[in-house]
């Protein structure tokens, strides 16, 4: 590669804008710190996996980075709006935030007195202010995307754990979210089932969606995401390329983990 | 037992009915804030709403309705034995289903709110589009025995002048030195009135059941 050419690449990258960033977000309860001091930045198409022992402190980072679980230190930043631990966010702003992120739970949390519809339906019509047939019509599209246009009318209690996690999928990607975050989505599921799911969600990242997976698959995060983070103890222990850091991990404890999960 | 007395004693179910539906609607409705309060953030709120509850439900039904009978009847306020046991009845029943109320809350999983907060959802489509109908549903149960409870506490109305069932049936007893047979028959309309109760919330128990996240 020429000088010049690497010149470009740098003056491409550089301005270009993170769509998601955390700086030095920290979480306690009560005296428990749970996380400590993490940076995280996300560009649009990423696709991050996030893997470490129960524990880490996985699940309370992306509570933290919707707001689910309000930081006690750092900022979070998507797009321009900027929450800051401490103050608390005005409604404007999360709705802002929670309508460009989606959230995928490992317990799918399906809202179990509504049709499969209108799991898919509800907030578009009551954030969006969709009308009921326009958000309707995108909710057929979307059942349709991940499989199960034919449940539509059914209630979740009547699906699969793997339908009913597509299902959640579907309901998420309804608010037109510009990154979707996965909590161990098929750790409830039987092994065939989640292959279901870990299907609909390469198909997700593979159309260029933004997404951070904390996951327990070794194989998605290897193949399928573009960086993999490695927590331990409330911090980020090692990151890069994912093929980099689940071959080759350079810390002690990525070594240690990636050695305890190697079978899986 | 003749015509005249069982008419009698008939006469006394539309006011048994009356008194139970209102107090169970003063219930099912105040019972919501008192709940609200009760889960509150602010300790004053729940302190306030802790004191209410235990104060409605250590107090026994009878003396309520006397004191807001004889005892609020000061002049300014003129209750009739109906208002009376309606409001007696209902405060108590509000209290009863503030705490039902919280108890179903509990049984709905915590995910439920979790994934209307990351959708978005305000607090108030939060209630009422998801949290609110399954509470209903979780609550149906005990609100439906309690209701069945209230029936037949609603019998204690009869000792401020009420004319229901058991006030209609004391009223032919006295008046024709019979017991048994009179009395076995306010029983049976007792039993009459709530089998419907149960059954409707059978049920709905059944149908609506399996829309409820565990
Ligand atoms: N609401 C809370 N109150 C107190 N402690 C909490 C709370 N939520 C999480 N924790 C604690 O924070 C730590 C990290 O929890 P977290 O659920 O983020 O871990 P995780 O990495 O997702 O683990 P797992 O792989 O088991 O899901 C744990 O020690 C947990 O007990
Ligand atoms: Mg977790």
């Amino acid at each position: 590669m020429s000088l010049n050419s690497s010149s470009i690449t740098q003056a491409d990258v550089a301005p270009k804008q993170p769509l998601l960033r955390l700086d030095a977000v920290g979480k306690t309860f009560g005296t428990h710190v749970v996380l400590e001091d993490i940076d995280l930045s996300l560009a649009a198409g990423e696709v991050v996996a996030i893997i470490g022992p129960s524990g880490s402190g996985k699940s309370t980072l992306l509570r933290c980075i919707n707001q689910l679980e309000p930081p006690t230190t750092g900022r979070v930043t998507i797009g321009d709006t900027t929450i800051e631990a401490g103050h608390t966010p005005t409604r404007r702003e999360l709705m802002v935030l929670r309508r460009s992120i989606g959230m995928v739970f490992q317990s799918f949390n399906l809202f179990p007195h509504l049709t499969v519809l209108r799991n898919v339906s509800l907030a578009q019509e009551r954030v969006m202010g969709r009308t009921r047939e326009q958000a309707d019509a995108v909710s057929m599209q979307l059942l349709a995307r991940v499989g199960l246009a034919d449940k539509a009318q059914q209630f979740p209690s009547r699906c699969s754990g793997g339908q009913q996690q597509r299902i959640a999928i579907a309901r998420a990607l309804a608010l037109d979210p510009q990154i979707m975050l996965f909590d161990e989505p098929t750790s409830a599921l039987d092994p065939e089932l989640g292959l279901e799911v870990l299907s609909v969600m390469r198909e997700l990242a593979e159309g260029g969606m933004t997404m951070i997976v904390v996951t327990h698959e070794m194989r998605f995060a290897e193949n399928v995401s573009d960086r993999v983070i490695i927590m331990a103890d409330g911090r980020i222990v090692e990151q890069g390329p994912s093929g980099t850091v689940m071959r080759n991990p350079q810390t002690e404890r990525a070594q240690r983990f990636l050695h305890a999960v190697k079978d899986r | 037992m003749t015509q005249d007395m069982l008419l009698t004693m008939v006469s006394g179910v539309p006011w048994t009915i009356a008194l139970t539906a209102v107090a169970l609607l003063i219930g099912v409705v105040l019972g919501i804030p008192l709940c609200a309060m009760r889960m509150s953030k602010l300790v004053v709120l729940r302190m306030v709403a802790n004191t209410l509850i235990l104060t409605l439900r250590a107090i026994p039904p009878i003396v309520w309705l006397f004191f807001i009978f004889f005892g609020l009847d000061t002049g300014y306020v003129s209750l009739n034995p109906f208002q009376a046991a309606a409001i007696g009845l209902g405060l108590i029943t509000a209290a009863n289903m503030a705490e039902i109320y919280r108890g179903a809350m509990s049984a709905i999983h915590s995910g439920q709110s979790e994934a209307s907060m990351a959708l978005g959802l305000s607090t108030y489509h939060r209630f009422f589009d998801v949290l609110g109908p399954q509470l209903f549903r979780v609550a149906l149960p005990s609100a439906a025995s309690y209701a069945i409870g209230l029936l037949k506490d609603s019998a204690i109305a009869s000792t401020i002048g009420v004319h229901e069932i058991a006030f209609e049936a004391s009223h032919v007893s006295q008046r024709t030195f019979r017991g048994l047979d009179v009395y076995a028959v306010a029983g049976l309309l007792y039993i009459l009135l709530s089998l419907p109760i149960a059954w409707a919330s059978r049920w709905a128990d059944l149908h609506l059941r399996a829309r409820v996240a565990r």
